[in-house]
């Protein structure tokens, strides 16, 4: 299969196009494409990343002080893990994926730096300014064609792509797209799992017993 | 990267034509309306403004999900062991 795969690779990635459930193991030469993230490899992949990271966050919130996390301790950070593994899984070549490493880094550095300082951060009003300064640096004109506030919230959605050139924007917003469907798929398939065993699981307890023959 | 060709200033009108009828086919709406050559870029982009939002909105909340269903299998980790063999297959 694997001289298949090398000899073939630039056909498979065409019928890869074509294909949608692909499951081939030429996923190591497959680029960013977009139809990339159709494939069951790696939507396998990502659901056992999704999983682990999950676990951790269990783990986290379970053994750390509920002081650290925020309002919506549990919802977010699964959110966030799930991102997180959503970059993992695009395997740094995209530029979304690598500004989602890297935003969730730094905001981990800056919230340790601050709960070493004083408890009034200055790395946050720090990040006020910066934002502040990037919304209002476009500036509002109204002789700003629409295309381009289009492709300025655009920029703003998908993460790291504020000041991407229009093509290659376009390129992220596809491949990030493709990696969101995949990222939905994934979850939804998990939560009926959970689901399932956890209704399963109540239902024997509640009967409890029911295995001895009456 | 072709990016790098394409952000050295001469940004090739082909290029961008494919770049949009790629994000074309990947939105779920337009992929209704067949042979539409021309979709107005404009409005391209708004739907796929508008369809990144509702794919967040998804997930957002499909973690408010997860993570409820996390708390009642805190101490059920052969569950786990299960949803992944699950997966898996």
């Amino acid at each position: 299969m694997a001289s298949t795969s090398s000899s073939t690779a630039v056909e498979g990635r065409e019928r890869k196009r074509k294909r949608t459930a692909g499951g081939e193991s030429a996923s190591a030469a497959a680029e960013a494409q977009p139809s990339k993230w159709r494939t069951r490899r790696e939507h396998e992949i990502y659901s056992s990343k999704l999983l682990e990271a999950i676990r951790l966050v269990r783990a986290g919130s379970s053994s750390a002080a509920a002081a650290t996390a925020a309002a919506q301790p549990r919802s977010r950070a699964v959110r966030e893990a799930a991102d997180r593994a959503l970059a993992v899984a695009a395997r740094g070549r995209t530029r979304w994926s690598r500004a989602i490493l890297a935003s969730r880094r730094l905001r981990l550095q800056a919230a340790r730096r601050a709960r070493l300082r004083a408890p009034t951060s200055p790395c946050s009003s720090r990040h006020d300014a910066t934002a502040a300064a990037a919304s209002s640096a476009p500036g509002k004109g109204p002789k700003t064609p629409p295309l381009e506030r289009k492709a300025k919230v655009l920029g703003r959605l998908v993460p790291g792509c504020r000041k991407l050139p229009f093509p290659a924007l376009l390129a992220e917003a596809s491949d990030y797209i493709a990696a969101l469907e995949m990222q939905v798929r994934a979850m939804t398939a998990l939560a009926e799992a959970l689901s399932a065993v956890s209704s399963s699981s109540t239902t024997t307890t509640t009967n409890g017993g029911s295995s001895s023959p009456a | 990267m072709s990016s790098r060709r394409s952000s050295r200033g001469n940004i090739s009108e082909d290029e961008i034509n494919e770049l949009i009828s790629k994000l074309q086919s990947l939105l779920p709406a337009s992929s209704r309306r067949r042979g539409s050559g021309q979709a107005s870029t404009t409005k391209l982009l708004k739907e796929t403004c508008s369809y990144i939002k509702s794919l967040h909105r998804e997930v957002d909340d499909l973690s408010d999900r997860l993570s409820d269903l996390m708390s009642t299998m805190d101490h059920n980790s052969p569950g786990a062991e299960i949803i992944r063999s699950i997966l898996r297959s």
